[in-house]
């Protein structure tokens, strides 16, 4: 298992190696003049081309991606090109709120995807099946940025029984920050108001990021159960007298999750990436709002730092997707 | 236990009521926040909440017009040649950790900003050099300029006065405390950032200044904290105000969302007349814009009517030239260009005849997260295609396009933006978007070049005498709208969303009316 281990992350290296090249790359001949950015407003040619000169900004594109490259491997992501702050500094100060979201909303697809699937599947072509295919069809259709201002206008606006946006109610302050995950400091600095205020600022958000992981989680759930019903075990089971229920939950679901947990892995990523829409609207402190308004004022250090710390995410989330399944089904890791 | 027993006590409370707040709520300001604190390092929009509450300067515009005032200083003298300029400041200001203000710290922040070159020191780099800036007494300024420049003190409200005694222990590298000050502070305003709470575009607290030079007594109930949480969108912003999660938008309210905000009981709409000029750029460096017939053409062909009156429902003034409305030193009988299509089409025809090429599409570039621009841009596309041209909008940030104006080849055809108030002269608009010693600047980016209005701008720049400044100003104005270099379309009306419990809101077309130490909250 440790070599299957070490063989996935190995693959996973040349990946990111990849993409810190080709998004550096990118970053600088796209339009935008970082120099220009920082200069500000009421800049002269000359104070920029004295930026440019001071940031290493007129050097060749390959001579300033081996710098990047550099300073990546020693662990230095660059300081913001507008803030003057160190970029590791303020995306870890970002990261929690974004990675926070992301759980609350994979529990939620996940926990209620599966039995959703397992049930569409064992009431195939039944009343239950054809609600869970509506609603896995209009989750993956709908603009979750649509979704998201219905929620806030029927939730907050009509009902008054969530709030709009933030991550906490404005004169309730912030717990002591220890892990930045505001319903675990919460709970270590034993304020249950606060958690219980952090938990209400996430249901909105949560449920909109969840909505499209949830149907694809339904989706693939159903087919997968749909196939392993055909299969002669079943029918030896179902010989052998075993329970409806028992057989659904321990052999079925067993052999046909493993195609749903590699969408789980993949959905971790396009969380990830979909949180940027989410956190906007929401006015969610986290990565995605970060990365906008790094795009917004051209600051390509902080971009490429967002960048490669969603990557190396997903490519973490991918090789614990790898190893999740060799043990569910041992047969991945021998092949 | 601990943790079992908080969570336990989360669950039951989280099925039984929403957390109510006990203590009154702050001051909630959805209005934008700069990307650092630091005043010498960036100049633009958003910092101006930082500079007008945290910091002060020499001198500081209030009101609507704007009046020059003074502010740290208390009185300037200039020597005739206008090169010699002399501060004497006012007694017993105390920064933030209760050392007075001196001499020397107005010497240090200038010098900061003069060698660390960013931010609004481009105001003042062509003429002065941190070694010609001296103190001549424990409460007296000298500045030497290398040429005479009449803007220098309408300029003077953009530098912050900061505390050096605050930075010097946290100066890294000889980087001036740049690092530390981006995050903290070191000033003598209204209000002191809480420390550690700061980030950027994100939060910021602060809290009133007891000992504020200026007093208190002017407003007795005066806000003592106020949490700044900007707001990224609008359609959120705006639902966050009426439900009062916060107290204040920023101060482009869409045009759309006025109505809605008055028909709430808890809000309201602070309307000001403001100095910020709407304007489609033309880059006249480049065919078909260095006709001067095909520029008519295009002036005439934009409905500002439709435009200002249907589309934006009035909210805004029309603009028939490069200086507000509003500001002195603009013509009085400058005559607007019309929306005519008549007479759009005849300058077309002409601009044909001259040989200019109408044929090949136009490119507009809009900054696609300000949403006028986008309409504005639409609306032309249709109208232009009645006169058979083509209009090609381009999607583009504020960064994109003001980095590509640093050369004429890069600069768009077309693009479109405000000029705000950065300080209150005709320089901020008609001097530095038509001299052409700026091309290369963004506000000079329409690349026109007038040896005539050249030399009538460089002499209201040295003149000290302000009826003459007026006079050349005027004069450049007149000419610059008759070469017609770019479409101006309005003038401001800054609208922003207010709780009514916000009581003193005072606008100034510097800062947006975002000066917390006049304002109080209802009780």
């Amino acid at each position: 298992m440790l070599a299957y281990i070490a063989r996935r992350i190995a693959l996973a290296l040349p990946a990111l190696f990849g993409l810190v090249v080709l998004t550096f790359i990118l970053s600088r001949v796209i339009p935008g003049d970082p120099a220009a950015t920082l200069a500000g407003d009421a800049a002269t040619p000359a104070q920029i081309a004295d930026i440019r000169a001071r940031y290493g900004l007129d050097r060749p594109i390959m001579e300033q991606a081996w710098v990047h490259m550099r300073q990546v491997l020693s662990g230095d992501l660059g300081n913001s090109i507008f803030s003057g702050r160190p970029v590791s500094e303020d995306i870890a100060r970002r990261l929690p709120a974004t990675l926070e979201l992301t759980f609350v909303a994979l529990l939620l697809a996940t926990c209620l995807g599966i039995p959703l699937g397992l049930l569409a599947a064992l009431n195939h072509n039944g009343p239950i099946d054809h609600l869970v295919r509506v609603l896995s069809v209009g989750g993956l259709a709908m603009a979750s940025f649509w979704l998201a201002i219905m929620l806030q206008l029927q939730f907050s606006m009509e009902w008054d029984l969530l709030p709009l946006r933030g991550r906490m109610d404005v004169p309730l302050g912030l717990p002591p920050r220890v892990t930045g995950f505001l319903l675990i400091d919460s709970l270590l600095a034993g304020r249950g108001d606060m958690f219980v205020d952090a938990a209400r600022h996430l249901v909105l958000p949560a449920v909109t990021l969840a909505l499209p992981g949830l149907a694809t989680i339904a989706r693939f759930t159903r087919s997968g159960v749909l196939e392993a019903l055909q299969k002669d075990y079943v029918l030896y089971a179902r010989a052998a007298g075993y329970g409806r229920f028992r057989l659904a939950t321990i052999y079925v679901l067993r052999n046909a999750i493993t195609v749903t947990v590699t969408q789980i892995g993949l959905l971790f990523g396009a969380l990830i990436s979909g949180a940027v829409a989410i956190e906007a609207v929401f006015d969610w402190p986290g990565l995605g709002t970060y990365a906008v308004q790094a795009i917004l004022s051209a600051d390509y250090k902080a971009l490429l730092a967002v960048t490669l710390v969603v990557g190396v995410i997903y490519a973490a989330v991918n090789v614990l997707v790898d190893v999740a399944q060799a043990l569910i089904d041992p047969r991945v890791a021998l092949q | 236990m601990h943790l079992l027993r908080s969570a336990f006590l989360a669950l039951v409370m989280l099925a039984a009521q929403p957390a109510q707040a006990q203590a009154p709520r702050p001051l909630v300001w959805g209005d934008t926040l700069p990307a650092t604190l630091d005043p010498h390092a960036i100049f633009d929009v958003p910092s101006q909440f930082v500079l007008l509450n945290v910091y002060d300067g020499l001198y500081r515009y209030q009101g609507n017009p704007p009046r020059l005032e003074p502010w740290l200083a208390e009185s300037h003298t200039v020597s005739a040649d206008g090169l010699t300029w002399d501060f004497t400041l006012r007694a017993g200001v105390k920064f933030h950790d209760g050392s007075a203000m001196t001499a020397e710290d107005v010497v240090y922040s200038f010098r900061r900003l003069l060698t660390m070159n960013r931010g609004p020191s481009a105001a003042f780099t062509p003429v002065l050099t941190p070694d010609r800036v001296t103190a001549t007494g424990p409460l007296t300024v000298r500045f030497v300029l290398s040429s005479p420049y009449s803007p220098f003190l309408t300029a003077m409200p953009l530098v912050a006065i900061v505390n050096p005694r605050a930075i010097a222990p946290n100066v890294v590298n000889n980087d001036w405390g740049a690092a530390w000050l981006a995050v903290n502070s070191a000033g003598s305003g209204a209000y002191s950032v809480l420390p550690g709470n700061y980030q950027p575009r994100v939060s910021l607290d602060i809290q009133r200044f007891p000992d504020f030079f200026r007093g208190w007594a002017g407003n007795p109930r005066p806000v003592e904290t106020v949490r700044a949480r900007p707001v990224m969108e609008t359609s959120t912003r705006v639902l966050a105000l009426l439900r009062g999660e916060i107290d204040a938008t920023d101060s482009y309210l869409p045009t759309d969302q006025v109505e809605r905000v008055e028909r709430n009981p808890r809000t309201r709409v602070a309307r000001d007349e403001s100095m910020r000029v709407f304007v489609i750029r033309m880059n006249n460096m480049r065919s078909p814009f260095n006709n001067r017939d095909a520029r008519l053409c295009l002036t005439h062909a934009f409905n500002y009517e439709g435009f200002n009156n249907v589309i934006l429902r009035g909210f805004v003034v029309r603009n028939g030239g490069p200086n507000p409305n509003n500001l002195w030193g603009n013509p009085p009988d400058l005559v607007p260009y019309a929306f005519d299509l008549t007479r759009a089409r005849a300058h077309c025809d002409a601009a044909r005849a001259a040989g200019v090429d109408l044929s090949r599409p136009l490119e507009i570039h809009v900054q696609n997260e300000l949403e006028q621009t986008v309409q504005a841009a639409q609306m032309y596309q249709a109208d232009l295609r009645r006169l058979g041209i083509t209009l090609r909008i381009v999607p583009n940030t504020w960064p994109g396009i003001t980095s590509s104006t640093t050369r004429s080849e890069t600069t768009p055809d077309m693009w479109i933006h405000w000029v705000s108030t950065y300080f209150v002269d005709p320089e901020n608009w008609v001097g530095q978007m038509y001299d052409s010693q700026f091309h290369g600047t963004w506000k000079a980016s329409s690349w026109y070049s007038n040896p005539e209005v050249d030399r009538l701008l460089r002499a209201a720049r040295t003149s000290l005498n302000r009826e003459e400044r007026q006079r050349l100003y005027a004069d450049a104005t007149r000419r610059v709208v008759a070469d017609a270099p770019d479409i101006w379309v309005y003038n401001t009306v800054n609208l922003r969303g207010l709780s009514r419990r916000i009581e003193g809101y005072t606008f100034s077309p510097v800062g947006s009316g975002g000066e917390i130490r006049l304002m109080s909250l209802a009780e």
